[in-house]
Parts: C-alpha cells; structure tokens; sequence
C-alpha cells in the first residue's frame, strides 16, 4: 500500500484499522503522525455534528416522565403568569432578547462575513429584506424566538460587533432602551414589528437601531 | 410547516403515545427519533426551519410505509434515508440552486482562538460550508453511523467515489483547522 492510498484510507474513515493499512502504518511514521492528526480532527467534527450553527435549544422529545413533565409545565405556566404579572412586556421581551442572545455566545467571535445566500436565507423565515453591504455581517441565523423564526445578525460597527434582531411579531408602543447582564439595548418599533439592537461595551446601539429602520425593508404578504 | 394535516399521526403524536394501540409504539419509536432526525436534516439543508420541515414530512412518509418496516433495530437507518431522500426531494420540487462553497473555502485558515470553543465554532461554519457533495456523506457517515458501502449504496456512487468524497472532505477540514492539508488523491469519483 503506497502512502496515497493509506492517506485516503485514513482521510475517508480515521477510526478504520484494516489489515493493509496497519501493514503500512507500521513501517511509516508519517501516515501515522497523520492518522492521530485525522483521528484528533475527526472527534472535533463529531463534537461540531452534534450542535449545528444556531442551534438553540433541543426540539421536542417525548419522554417517559409525563406525570414531572405535567408538574413542571404546570409551575412554569404559573411562573409566567407570575412574570408577566410583575414585568412590564417591553421589559420582558429584552430580558428574552438578553438570553437568547446568551445562549449564542459564538456570534460575537465570528470574524469572516456572511454570504448574501446566507444573509438571505436568515431573512427569509421573517419576510423581511435588507439594505446593507453584506461584508459588514459575520452571523446571520434563522432563531426560533416567541414561536416565529427572526433573524439574528451580527454586524460590525466602527466600536465593534453589534447584534441585531428582527422582531416581525414583536410589536412595542415606542423607543426602549436597556441594559442588562453587560449588554446595553435599545429595541425600536417597526412597520410590521420592532428591531432590537444590542452589544456589549460602548457601541453605537441608538446609531445603528436608528439605522436598522432604514434599512430594513417589511414584505407585503409576509407572515 | 409543509402538509401539516390535523389528522396526521406525527402531528398528533403526543394524542397517540398511550393506550395500547399497537401504532403508538412505532410511532413513539419514531418520535424519539425526532431529535437525531432534525439534526441530521439540518446539517444537509443548512436551515432550522427547512429542516423541521423536512423531518415532518419524512416522518409522515415513514408513518404511511410504516408496515414495510420489518426490523425495528433499523429504523434509524431506515428514517435518516428518508430524511435524505426527502431533503433531495425538496430541492428538486423548489428547484434550489445547489451553491458550490468549494472556491471560498480555499486557503481559509483558522480564525483566532479568543475563547476555548471558537475553534469548534469555525469547524461548524466550515462544514456548513461544504459543498454538498462533500458534507452529505459525511454527515452520513458521521452521523448516521453509515458505512462506506451503505453510503455508495444510498448516493448511487462507486466505494472508491465515496472514499474520495469523505477524504476530499476531511481534508478541506483539516486546512481550515490549521493543519497541513494532505495531497489530494486522484480523482476517481466515477458513478458506477
């Protein structure tokens, strides 16, 4: 077996052991250095498989346990009774807006920018275009929030990365501005909706909100 | 969601779950399956919400073909193949343009490491960006948990084509990690 087909070998299945490639890999530490390389590779592509980019949360799984699952259900309802009692909607929609924001903590390191097919297909779920180069977004998602998909940009801004999210079905009665766990906001209301806009540290959120407005574009006929 | 149907045994699923109805436990069976099902059809469609749509259709397809269904320790298997047939289903009824990423992903190296999982977070974007003949039979054999054979069988593709394809795309992995990529192997990717 030449070195090219042990490499193939190894490259198509890295856990493969057959007795041809062993034979080779006993006389050849260079196909053997690069086996433990694609093996190393090989856990982290698992690893990554497990959890798609903008995957939040786990979709539903029937379980054994509906009796708790019942209880549960039951105490989370009165909870949110209890919070939408106790919370001003605006308040608490920035609170959701905060946390799923959190639970994406990636958006904010991606460096390279999104292409327009990208950029497009997170737009399209929420029927909404938008004006802006699309060099200036390094994530674009379809998330699943408040039972719509919105999209969920990240744009750069000359004080840094900027989250944007487009609330087709989130209507408020005016400009809202908050700061919560580090993050300072502003969600702004919209045609056929809000835009929430929000960053860590000094950015320019009111800017870009103001912006937003602008550039956003609501389709006719869109749900 | 794509032909939901009020009167569908997916949709309905959580209705059927108990009782002794012999149905409701293949269709647990593909219930739990759910999650495993959207993943997969995830990474193929690169869109949540094209995925749930995929899922749901194909496990409305699997529900009606339910009887063909003779061996139960092969239903995984057995629904991952539908999820692919119908993902390819899709994009022939919608005429999706196929984009081929290939190009763009010449000569990317890793980003910068600011926090533990960024390098696992390019990895994602990086096998989203795959072109699809690529990605799909190694989310296949990943995944899926299927085997050369099984995947050449599946893709209507030569072992030698599929090896190539795994390699191909292990290897554009491997340069975007960082690492030297090997030599590339002799194209060989032939249908059979």
């Amino acid at each position: 077996m030449s070195c090219e087909q042990a490499r193939l070998q190894i490259g198509a299945d890295p856990t493969g052991s057959a007795a041809g490639l062993e034979e080779h890999l006993r006389g050849c530490t260079q196909c053997q250095q690069f086996r433990e390389e694609m093996r190393t590779l090989d856990a982290n592509i698992r690893r990554a498989l497990e959890q798609p980019p903008g995957w939040v949360g786990t979709p539903r799984r029937t379980t054994t346990w509906r009796p708790w699952a019942l209880a549960a259900s039951v105490l989370l309802a009165m909870l949110a009774v209890l919070s939408v009692w106790l919370l001003r909607p605006s308040d608490t929609l920035a609170r959701e807006i905060v946390a799923h924001v959190q639970q994406e903590p990636d958006s904010w390191l991606a460096q390279q920018h999104v292409d327009a097919q990208g950029i497009n297909e997170a737009l399209r779920g929420a029927g909404v275009s938008l004006d802006i180069t699309s060099d200036r977004i390094t994530y674009a998602q379809s998330c699943w929030f408040r039972d719509h998909y919105v999209p969920h940009l990240v744009v750069q801004t000359a004080q840094g990365p900027v989250t944007v999210m487009i609330l087709r079905n989130q209507r408020v009665s005016g400009r809202r501005s908050f700061h919560e766990a580090g993050m300072n906001g502003v969600i702004v209301p919209a045609p056929q909706g809000s835009i929430a806009v929000l960053a860590r540290g000094s950015a320019d959120v009111g800017g870009t909100a103001t912006q937003m407005q602008q550039d956003v574009h609501w389709l006719a006929g869109a749900r | 969601m794509r032909n939901s149907q009020t009167q569908s045994p997916v949709s309905s699923i959580s209705e059927r779950l108990s009782g002794a109805d012999p149905r409701s436990s293949i269709t647990q069976l593909f219930e739990s399956m759910r999650p495993d099902l959207l993943r997969f059809a995830h990474w193929l469609a690169r869109d949540r919400s094209l995925a749930e749509d995929i899922v749901q259709e194909s496990l409305l397809r699997a529900w009606r073909s339910r009887d063909t269904l003779k061996d139960r320790g092969a239903a995984r298997a057995w629904l991952l193949t539908i999820v692919r047939r119908e993902h390819a289903r899709l994009y022939e009824r919608k005429r999706l343009e196929l984009v081929s990423l290939d190009e763009a992903l010449e000569g990317q190296t890793a980003a910068k490491a600011p926090e533990p999982d960024a390098d696992l977070f390019t990895l994602r974007n990086a096998i989203m960006r795959l072109p699809i003949e690529y990605r799909e039979p190694l989310v296949l054999q990943i995944l899926g948990g299927f085997s050369t054979e099984e995947i050449a069988g599946e893709l209507a593709l030569s072992s030698t084509a599929v090896l190539t394809r795994l390699f191909r795309a292990r290897n554009k992995l491997r340069a975007i990690c960082g690492m030297t990529p090997a030599p590339d192997v002799s194209p060989s990717e032939a249908a059979p």
